[in-house]
């Protein structure tokens, strides 16, 4: 007899550990044997925690469940898959589930994560059997075919980065995974990390295959310690069973990866300041060129790809870039996991093909608001993003589509606000983070940004008229044209989209602003 | 990367320019003649582009780019002005001054500030933030350093400092503190420069775009008005410097880009440490006494001169030709070395002429001139750069030669390998991103026992370079070196125990010397001041040789001199048996150029030593000295000895700026002049001659060479120089080395390496190319004989001897200045262990025992030292070393062995001032009684 | 002064003593005493061999009466 209560962080806040213990607890007192596996999370957080108990190959879901519920549950028979008010049937016909088209995370909230069995039953490892019979150019074709682009935000194809470290002559290369998922809203690069560790892993040994590198870096971030302890025991496992090491599942080929956690710095997202960070010096962002693709890690040429980016490689792999290809639209290619959260009735993780529109995303999965008042806005793409007015729901998930209303993929992060959000309070708040956050290299965000944010203070005081308009968006045009990185790139962003939409948020009227909005 | 040999072309601002792969658009732009704003790029660092005042518009590409970060493409097309580019720089600009205080009339570097200009050059006209935010305006200075002040408040963090202390230096002491608008440059977790890792050098300090970073005696002083180019009179680097003054006082000295000896890094001592120029303890008038018991009375110029001029003359007639001579200085200029000897070998008509390298380098003289046929390191500074191994041999370039220590360490940092053999664990064994790939910690005065095994473990194993040595070598010669290496007592097992070093290191730094490619040496005092110096010399010539490492670049035997002229004052003539250009005065050709061009006859044969001289004088056959920039009883070895000597003097004339330990037993003080003071020129270690610029009058009112050009004239014999450069040409014109040498030449080319004539009009950085210049190499035998010094029972430990970054020497100027304020005295340091057997702790005084005297100094616990080697420096003259060293010295040349002492060393409560000791009451000998008439 | 002299003599005999034939030594040492010590030393030096010579080694000996010819006819 199984029971699944996951453990994934945002579970783990909602109480999944507590339940889990209680269940423990419960059955000892009534005698009952059972195998308590601790899976990953589905990712429909509104639901967590989210037991399930496995009979006769079924699964049946129940949740939220809480602590003090577990012994009612038990009552209730839910090991036989007995009624209870919390009871939702087999999860995966949970609608929200069922109309996702999950590739990367088609095992997620399946499996015990650290079970290389299960892995394996589950599809994993065919693609690096696969990979391990192809030559690194053949596996750097399949992924350009496959149209992925980078995950992380910048959305670079893959196949023509990967190639470009391949053609590099190198007595050394590397795979760094940027685990270093910061952006407010995100959690997608987490829930692989802590609920399917091999498929990374899988990932970066299919990557040291095309590029011809033999080691490979994880920049995981401090304020997971959670995904930290789960992957360096996956790590241990895979070193252990010949996946990871000197011959790699019996083929003579080598791949050797690291952990490494970073110490707490946003702008170490940024790939340049990953790698200095990686170098033990201190987080600042390198100039391009030369791109880390040629010189990267200790002046080597480096694949620095998105924990996603990794994680969907094996699937091209196994299914053939044609599947991947075959979803998705435009250039924008195969499926997203997009993130949910904010004022939504169901948050949680939804993969879906590229063309899905945003308002399909916000109402038919997120549900609209939880507080049940109007959607007023919401955030794409991190703490980074620009907000997008209800006008604009109906522009379909991307690349190319959301840049042509100034929009951004990001890391596919969506947090939706209702009416009570007042955008010059956020706009604000997006210049806290960038002064919080800078590095202090480059002068535009090491002293731009807490100007802005004195300058907002300021405005939304009522006390500066539309000339404190003019100079917020000539400090914005300074930081998104002159900055060094995406960090003092892209706060004006949340600003300037602010502004646009809602400039009654920041005391001024659209006949103000609109003049102004022109130079950016 | 920025030498690349393909050549891009592209256009800015529709300038076509043409430059190699690699270069940056912002250097491009620079070369074409365009100038874009920037603040956190200079040509010495590497780009950056945090400032983002570059920013530049190119053809086809999305954006701004920083044109300091992008490199040029072909046929790119470049615009570094447009309006919207100006909006944008001065939106940054605007960024800048919303922090920095609006203080420029009172600013320190008003009129000398790169936000000055590029704030003009942006056209910022107002500060649209106002002054109510967040700002550092109140941030306080940082002035613990004696030389300059850190003011936050004007720091715009364009990381200059950080960096140029990174990358030119090689300290790593700065930081960036703090993330964001809060950034903060910190010397150390302290926030001091004092107490932290800094080292003085004034890299940050000349990197510095504002008043941040500002030499204190410019804030005093207001920015100086005039420049004069001058060569640094400390170490053998020869750093060229501005020194900048107003009217006749310097303001500052700052390093020169141009010059190809320092490429404008410096260190503290020739940055920052010549205020003991103005010192008031210089002496600036002439005097005399009848017996140095009495108290010295000042006198006139003529009557000084008239009186050392009969004396000589006196003591010439009663004691014979012989009895009178002089002694030179590596400190002084070319002109005035060579005017000293011409006085000793024209007018005093003996050879009886020496100089203080005498007792440092003088075995590098006659080991390379053996080997190679000429006294002098074979490579350049530069070559440096290109060598992929560095064999550091008895030398300690962070602290002895800074500014090229720093320069090793950037190669190191790129990647060369490193062998250092040293009793000491040096800086360079490890120090941030350094670590030598072998040290050889040898037991002092085993450095010929050492090398012979790394000789013989490469024959062994036949990893000699068989092709260049039978191109290039000797092969008799060789045959019979390599007969006498490969005896089996040469072996690495065999002198293992003799150096202390294991056998299997000694192979591993065989075996990566002979096949790393291109290897150069480096060595210094470690190999020279030993009874076998000239043996260690030649050894490590011999080493070169048999891999084939002679005559190319990234290659070489290259000594690092220890003072600022010691390879010119021995080029100059100035050893008692050659005359200028290294030409023994038993050769009749050389010997007749200089006796028809000064109308007398020379002594074919050689004349004393300064050892020679002493010894004559105690049994009465030397009566007369003259003593130019030099301090005998100070430096020279077995003090007692020395003072035995001179006492038995009829006439000691020291020429000198101070009054110094040999001042106690002279008759005439002649006033001599700083560098500051004189025109000439100096020849550093890579025989590279600068020009020394008089920068402000003569204190005494008469430049050295003019002093001995009277004492000349008045002893009866004609000489009528009007400058300096007239004694250059007569150098110049007398030997073939020099004979294309010129002050106008050096002025035109900013440095000469000789040899330098009809073959080599520009000069010659590397030696030895194709052909040795004695033809074919040399390989002298190099049996190990031990010193005579062995440590026993009594004194069981080996003292050797260093120089601390902050000091220099015996001290004379450098206690004169600020630089006091890191080191105060001389330290000995010693192992934990012999440290806990004589119950001594860190910081303890101790007393440290020879068979010849003993001195009391603090302790340093310290396990850069191995058990049974202590290390001192001998900065203070309380501290003499030459009261514990033992009389023993080179073989062939007789430089004294001053690293190798057997000594011990116990615990005092009580110091006693060693010289008290000695000397009785040397204040009383101090006196100076003015002249009549003041 | 002497035993200054004697010393150094000594200690230059010292550096020829790895040559392979002692007529090689011999020369070496000879040279060297002629190109580095003046006239008088070498005098003082061959008077004292000629009387004593005890503390001088046999190549040092040799090599000063190789000397004593050109020597006197200086």
């Amino acid at each position: 007899m199984k029971v699944y209560v996951p453990r994934d962080y945002s579970a783990c806040a909602m109480g999944a550990d507590e339940v889990a213990r209680a269940i423990e607890r419960e059955a000892a007192r009534r005698g009952l044997s059972l195998d308590l596996v601790r899976n990953g999370s589905r990712g429909l957080y509104w639901l967590e925690p989210l037991v399930e108990v496995e009979r006769n190959g079924e699964r049946i879901g129940y949740g939220p469940i809480t602590e003090e519920e577990v012994e009612g549950l038990f009552s209730a028979g839910f090991l036989e898959g007995k009624e209870h008010p919390a009871r939702l049937g087999d999860p995966e016909e949970i609608p929200y589930l069922r109309r996702q088209k999950r590739l990367v995370f088609r095992r997620m909230g399946r499996t015990d994560p650290l079970s290389l069995d299960a892995y394996r039953q589950q599809g994993g490892l065919a693609g690096l059997t696969r990979a391990l019979t192809l030559s690194p150019q053949q596996i750097v074709e399949e992924v350009t075919k496959s149209g992925l682009r980078g995950r992380g935000g910048a959305g670079f194809p893959t196949g023509i980065k990967w190639k470009t470290t391949l053609q590099a002559a190198a007595d050394r290369k590397y795979i760094v995974c940027n685990a270093d998922e910061g952006d407010s809203g995100t959690f997608s690069d987490r829930m692989v990390i802590e609920g399917d560790p091999f498929l990374l892993i899988e990932g970066m040994i299919i990557a040291g295959l095309a590029v011809g590198a033999t080691e490979g870096y994880v920049y995981l971030r401090s304020e997971y310690p959670l995904a930290r302890r789960v992957f360096a025991e996956a790590l241990e496992k895979a070193r252990a069973v010949g996946m990871l090491g000197d011959d790699i599942l019996g083929s003579g080929k080598s791949f050797a990866l690291n952990l490494y956690i970073g110490a707490g710095a946003y702008v170490c997202g940024e790939e340049t300041a990953l790698l200095e960070s990686l170098e033990g010096k201190r987080g600042m962002v390198r100039p391009r060129p030369p791109l880390p693709a040629i010189r990267g890690l200790w002046q080597k040429p480096t694949v620095v790809n998105n924990v996603i980016t990794l994680a969907s490689v094996p699937v091209i792999l196994a299914d053939g870039a044609e599947a991947f290809a075959q979803l998705g639209v435009g250039r924008s290619k195969g499926t997203l996991p997009v993130q949910l959260s904010g004022n939504l009735k169901r948050p949680g993780l939804v993969e879906v093909p590229f063309g899905i529109t945003l308002e399909e995303l916000l109402f038919e999965y997120g549900g609209g608001t939880a507080s049940g008042r109007p959607l007023k806005t919401i955030q794409i793409g991190g703490p980074l993003g620009p907000f997008l007015p209800p006008s604009l729901f109906p522009v379909t998930l991307d690349y190319e589509e959301l840049t042509k209303v100034r929009g951004i993929v990001g890391h596919g992060g969506i947090v939706a606000f209702d009416d009570t959000v007042n955008l010059g309070r956020m706009a604000r708040y997006a210049m806290e983070y960038c002064a919080g956050e800078s590095c202090g290299k480059c002068t535009p965000c090491r002293i731009g940004s807490t100007r802005g944010m004195e300058l907002l203070d300021q405005i939304l005081s009522g006390k500066k008229g539309p000339e404190a308009a003019e100079l917020l968006v000539d400090l914005c045009d300074v930081m998104v044209n002159a900055s060094l990185c995406g960090l003092g790139g892209m706060t004006p962003f949340p600003v300037l989209s602010g502004l646009r939409f809602f400039p009654e948020d920041f005391g001024y009227s659209k006949e103000e602003v609109e003049p102004l909005l022109q130079k950016v | 990367m920025r030498n690349g040999a393909r050549q891009i072309t592209v256009w800015i601002d529709g300038k076509e320019v043409t430059v190699p792969e690699g270069t940056s658009v912002l250097r491009a732009s620079a070369l074409a003649g365009v100038g874009v704003p920037k603040l956190c790029a200079t040509d010495s660092l590497e780009p950056f582009g945090s400032c983002r005042l570059c920013l530049v518009e190119i053809e086809g590409k999305r954006g701004f780019p920083a044109s300091c970060t992008t490199t040029v493409e072909p046929g790119m097309k470049v615009k570094t002005f447009s309006e919207r580019l100006a909006g944008l720089r001065r939106g940054v600009m605007e960024l800048y001054i919303s922090d920095h205080p609006l203080d420029c009339l009172t600013c320190p570097a008003d009129g000398d500030c790169e936000l000055q200009d590029m704030a003009g050059d942006v056209g910022l006209r107002e500060v649209r933030y106002g002054y109510a935010g967040k700002n550092h305006l109140q941030a306080e200075k940082e002035k613990s350093n004696p030389y300059f002040t850190f003011d936050p408040a004007k720091c715009i963090v364009c990381s200059r400092c950080v960096r140029a202390c990174d990358e030119i230096q090689g300290t790593f002491a700065l930081t960036v503190e703090g993330r964001g608008f809060d950034s903060l440059i910190q010397p150390g977790p302290t926030g001091e420069f004092l107490s932290s890792e800094c080292v003085s050098c004034g890299a940050c300090v000349q990197a510095c775009p504002t008043s941040a970073l500002m030499e204190k005696a410019v804030i005093d002083l207001g920015l100086p008005s005039e420049s004069t180019d001058t060569t640094c009179a400390y170490c053998g680097v020869g750093c060229s410097f501005h020194a900048e003054t107003k009217g006749t006082t310097v303001v500052r000295m700052t390093p020169n880009k141009e010059s190809l000896s320092n490429h404008g890094h410096s260190c503290v001592k020739g940055r920052f440490a010549w205020s003991y120029a103005s010192s008031r303890d210089r002496v600036t008038k002439p005097m005399i006494r009848k017996r140095i018991e009495d108290p010295w009375q000042e006198v006139s110029w003529t009557e000084a001169i008239e009186h050392v001029a009969s004396e000589f003359l006196r003591i010439r007639e009663k004691h014979g030709r012989n009895s009178i001579g002089a002694v030179s200085s590596s400190r002084c200029t070319n002109e005035e070395d060579y005017i000293v000897q011409k006085l000793v070998r024209a007018v005093f008509r003996n050879n009886n002429i020496d100089t203080c390298a005498r007792v440092c380098h003088s075995p590098t003289g006659y080991g390379l001139r053996k080997a190679f046929g000429e006294s002098a390191g074979t490579n350049p500074f530069d070559s440096v750069d290109q060598a992929n191994l560095i064999f550091v041999v008895g030398a300690n370039p962070t602290d002895g030669h800074p500014v090229f220590g720093s320069r090793m360490k950037q190669r190191l940092r790129a990647g060369a390998k490193l062998i250092v053999a040293d009793p000491r664990r040096t800086d360079l064994v490890r120090t941030p991103h350094i670590e030598a790939d072998i040290h050889l910690p040898l037991r002092p005065g085993t450095n010929v026992a050492l090398l012979n095994a790394i000789a013989h473990a490469i024959l062994e194993e036949k990893l000699e370079n068989r092709e260049y040595i039978e191109a290039r070598c000797d092969l008799t010669a060789y045959a019979k070196w390599r007969e006498m290496i490969l005896r089996p007592e040469n072996s690495p097992e065999a002198m293992g125990p003799v150096t202390g070093v294991p056998a299997e290191a000694i192979r591993a730094a065989a075996r990566l010397y002979a096949t790393t490619r291109p290897a150069a040496i480096y060595y210094g005092l470690g190999v020279t001041e030993h009874s076998q110096g000239s043996t260690g010399v030649i050894c490590l010539a011999n080493l070169a040789m048999l891999t084939g490492n002679v005559g190319l670049d990234g290659a070489g035997v290259n000594p690092l001199r220890g003072q600022n002229n010691v390879q010119g004052a021995c080029d100059m003539g100035s050893f008692p048996h050659e005359l200028a250009g290294y030409r023994h005065v038993s050769d009749e050709t050389a010997r007749r150029g200089f006796e028809q061009a000064w109308g007398i006859e020379i002594d074919p044969e050689p004349g004393y030593r300064i050892t020679n001289m002493l010894s004559a004088a105690t049994i009465g056959e030397f009566k007369g000295l003259y003593m130019h920039g030099e301090d005998l009883v100070q430096s020279d070895p077995d003090a007692s000895h020395v003072i035995a000597g001179l006492r038995n003097m009829e006439l000691v004339v020291l020429h000198d700026i101070f009054l110094n330990e040999s001042s106690h037993y002279a008759h005439v003080f002649l006033p001599g002049c700083s560098f500051l003071e004189k025109d000439g020129t100096f020849t550093n270690a890579e025989r590279r001659i600068q020009l020394v610029r008089q920068v402000m009058p003569p204190l005494c009112g008469k430049q050295e060479w003019e002093v001995v050009q009277e004492i000349a004239q008045a002893m009866g014999y004609p000489m009528h120089y009007h400058h300096a450069s007239e004694i250059m040409d007569e150098v110049a014109r007398l030997t073939p080395t020099f004979h294309g040498v010129s002050f106008e030449k050096l002025a035109r080319l900013g440095s000469i390496q000789w040899p330098c004539n009809e073959k080599a009009p520009e000069g010659t950085p590397v030696m030895h190319r194709g052909e040795f210049v004695r033809g074919k190499g040399f390989f002298a035998l190099t049996g190990y004989v031990p010193t005579r010094e062995k440590v026993s029972e009594r004194f069981p430990l080996l003292l050797t001897t260093g120089r601390i970054l902050f000091h220099y020497n015996v001290g004379t100027q450098t206690r004169r200045t600020a630089n006091t304020t890191w080191s105060k005295e001389d330290l000995l340091e010693i192992h934990p262990s012999d440290a806990e057997e004589r119950g001594i702790r860190d910081g303890d005084k101790t007393e440290l025992r020879s068979r010849k005297g003993s001195v009391v100094m603090r302790c340093l616990v310290s396990e850069r030292v191995a058990p049974g080697t202590v290390y001192a420096t001998f900065h203070f003259p309380e501290n003499r070393t030459n009261v514990l060293t033992t009389e023993n010295s080179d073989w062939a040349t007789n430089c004294p062995e001053y690293k190798v002492t057997a000594v011990q060393v116990t615990r005092v409560f009580e110091p006693v001032r060693a010289e008290e000791r000695e000397n009785g009451k040397p204040a009383k000998r101090r006196e100076i009684v003015p002249a009549a008439g003041e | 002064m002497i035993e200054d002299l004697v010393q150094m003599a000594n200690q230059i005999g010292d550096f020829f003593d790895s040559y392979p034939s002692q007529e090689e030594a011999v020369a070496g040492i000879a040279d060297h005493l002629k190109r580095f010590w003046t006239p008088s030393m070498r005098e003082k030096l061959l008077a004292y061999a000629e009387e004593d010579g005890r503390e001088l080694s046999q190549p040092v000996r040799s090599a000063l009466a190789r000397l004593q010819k050109p020597v006197a006819g200086a």
